[in-house]
């Protein structure tokens, strides 16, 4: 059955295919398991892969794909006898773009703050980090306790605005997250 | 019975087919082999192959009356099969093979001169009885003229150039309104043309159906009809997809039809194997259309249901034999569609493909007959048709037809070419086709190529493509498998198969 899966934080195993309809698929090439197509983890298994031609087993079922022609990011693939047409983009030309396009990003970046003041104890992400929704970002100690601040958002860090040991006060940018759903 | 020599001017699958059967009458089959397709497969199948060599300037041998006919005699033919297309309904081919001393498999060539000639076909259909589709009788020269036809039979009418053929000089006139601007238009067009400006008026018969009717006579007066299939799938006047028997038809009319059908080729006189051909309107009236003189692409379907071998009563009759069946002992059994794969796109409007098949593979099916003129290997051209082979199933009814077609193109693979067979795939699972109510516009007013997109295919193409992305532009892809275990590239995948 397939399950929501959670993202390792390589960003870049992340990819935005879009389809000449303008479908999106968001597609991760896991190190060691099913690739996630959409949050959604797909038993698919790579048979054979070749430079132009791939083939794979999905259900008991076996695919084949060839690559008919490349053109940059742009590739044309043949399944089944009939052509779909897919530009590629890794998540951060991807996110890159998507800013350049629109320049009012106040849904695409979420700015996370200091609810409370306190001391930064730990930073569990990188800038470049892809992380989870309710994951884990960074934990800040306040009145003797360990606050632990988790990501609203499925998304890539983007910018790291404190390191471990500041003292940070109330409302204080903590860090960036670039939303990787729209 | 002795053997004849008989030449197969022809190609592709309905060599094969032709060869099959006479080589199952124990007859000898030769072939012709082109220039053009040095390497076909129906060579390999043949008795005797004579060299065509033409050179860069001839006709390709196939149209080549004269030489076919001489080579022939330098090769001691008896017997000439023409195949369809090509020169299968040339009447002056058909008259040179018997003044040769050939025999013409096939119908008498005065048949062929006169079906092939429209007006006069009409006539002869009009005589016995046949319901043509209503219009004027005769060329149209003033738009006067027209407006008092066009309001006798009713809008919308069609009208067509007396000189050719092709859809130049024809206009389809929705209202009076419209009747002069385009009767001068398609006057203007069909002088430019054909040189003859000449109109005929027709009522025109939206999203018609196509229907035929096969029939066989022998040269004793004897004729049967062997039921009708139904080609309303087509794209620009081409059969894509053909049924027997339709689903169209009550038993009753399909008896009437046929009796018909037997009527007309009665009273000429006909011969051999010929279809007679219809369209339906939505009204389930038919009209006839035209006849056809010779062996037909979809003949298989109509084999299916009779168990007849169309060829081999081809053959017999062209030898004088009688017809040992009547009308009545003439089987209808099942149902039986026919799938003609040819390398066009379906996603480009129905554009030739030309190139390698890297690999062709049809799956085993226990009722699927293949038609097929190529292999793994085979170069297809321009220089020839599109059609590739012909995949036909044969069930004990419509239902278990469609579902074991469906089994078979999902399981069929061609690969360097794209093929019509996505584009089957939609037809078979569409509602109009499986109620049966599909006309001959459905692939221009119903099919759309997104309807070629299946959701599963699209996301293994997504993957492909991100995969094909990662190997060249990251570090983290690659052709080898990094051991080490924690930096093992994704290709680790592959070892989850078990």
């Amino acid at each position: 059955m397939a399950t929501r899966y959670i993202y390792k934080r390589d960003a870049s195993r992340l990819f935005i295919a879009l389809s000449e309809q303008g479908k999106k698929f968001k597609i991760y090439l896991p190190q060691d398991a099913y690739p996630i197509i959409n949050d959604e983890e797909k038993e698919i298994t790579i048979l054979e892969s070749k430079y132009d031609s791939f083939s794979f087993l999905w259900n008991n079922k076996k695919y084949f794909a060839q690559i008919k022609s490349k053109e940059q990011n742009k590739y044309r693939v043949i399944v089944n006898g009939v052509e779909y047409f897919f530009s590629i983009e890794s998540i951060s030309s991807y996110l890159r773009r998507r800013m350049l396009e629109d320049s009012s990003d106040s849904k695409k970046t979420v700015f996370i703050n200091a609810s409370i003041p306190g001391k930064i104890t730990d930073i569990f992400v990188v800038e470049g980090d892809l992380v989870n929704e309710g994951e884990p970002l960074f934990s800040l100690e306040a009145m003797k306790m360990q606050n632990e601040f988790t990501s609203p958002i499925t998304g890539i860090v983007k910018s790291i605005h404190v390191k471990v040991g500041d003292n940070v006060v109330k409302d204080q940018l903590i860090l960036e997250l670039s939303n990787i759903n729209e | 019975m002795e053997a004849k020599r008989i030449l197969i001017a022809n190609r592709g699958e309905i060599a094969l087919r032709i060869i099959r059967t006479v080589k199952k009458l124990g007859h000898i089959a030769v072939v012709f082999r082109s220039n053009r397709d040095k390497d076909a497969l129906y060579l390999e199948a043949a008795d005797e192959i004579i060299d065509a060599n033409e050179g860069l300037q001839d006709k390709v041998i196939f149209l080549d009356a004269e030489k076919i006919i001489e080579l022939a005699k330098t090769h001691q033919i008896d017997m000439i099969h023409p195949g369809y297309g090509f020169l299968s309904e040339n009447p002056d081919f058909a008259r040179k093979c018997i003044e040769a001393g050939l025999i013409f498999i096939g119908p008498h060539p005065d048949h062929i001169y006169k079906m092939g000639i429209k007006t006069i076909a009409k006539e002869l259909a009009e005589k016995v009885g046949l319901p043509l589709v209503p219009g004027s009788e005769d060329v149209v020269k003033t738009v006067d003229q027209a407006k008092k036809i066009a309001r006798k039979i009713g809008y919308p009418i069609l009208l067509k150039a007396a000189g050719g053929g092709g859809g130049r000089g024809m206009r389809v006139v929705e209202k009076a309104d419209h009747l002069e601007r385009y009767f001068n238009a398609a006057t203007q067009e069909a002088l430019n043309a054909f040189g003859n400006g000449d109109l005929f008026i027709e009522k025109y018969i939206e999203n018609p159906k196509h229907i035929e009717v096969q029939i066989l006579g022998d040269q004793h007066g004897n004729v049967v009809h062997l039921w009708e299939r139904e080609c309303s799938l087509q794209r620009k006047h081409q059969k894509l997809l053909e049924e027997a028997p339709s689903p169209s038809l009550t038993d009753r009319k399909r008896s009437s039809l046929g009796k018909l059908a037997v009527k007309f080729a009665k009273a000429i006189g006909y011969y051999s194997t010929g279809t007679i051909e219809f369209i339906m309107d939505k009204k389930k009236n038919l009209y006839f259309m035209e006849m056809n003189t010779r062996l037909q692409v979809e003949h298989p379907v109509t084999e299916e249901i009779t168990g007849l071998d169309l060829v081999e009563w081809q053959i017999r009759v062209a030898l004088g034999e009688k017809l040992p069946f009547k009308q009545k002992e003439i089987p209808l059994n099942g149902w039986a569609i026919e799938c003609r794969i040819n390398a066009e796109d379906p996603q480009n409007r129905f554009s030739p493909e030309t190139g390698f098949i890297e690999n062709i593979r049809f799956p085993y099916h226990p009722q699927l007959r293949i038609e097929s003129g190529v292999s793994k290997g085979t170069y297809v051209t321009t220089n020839f048709d599109s059609m590739l082979a012909k995949l036909i199933i044969h069930e004990k009814d419509r239902k278990k037809a469609i579902e074991s077609m469906l089994k078979v193109l999902e399981e069929t693979k061609i690969f360097g070419i794209k093929t019509l067979v996505p584009f089957f795939k939609v037809v078979l699972t569409h509602h109009d086709f499986i109620k049966g109510t599909y006309t001959t516009s459905w692939v221009e007013k119903v099919f759309n190529t997104d309807m070629l997109i299946s959701q599963d295919d699209e996301i293994i193409a997504a993957l492909a493509s991100s995969i094909a992305y990662a190997m060249e532009y990251l570090p983290i892809a690659g052709e080898k498998i990094d051991i080490q275990q924690d930096n093992i590239n994704f290709w680790v995948l592959n070892k989850r198969l078990r």
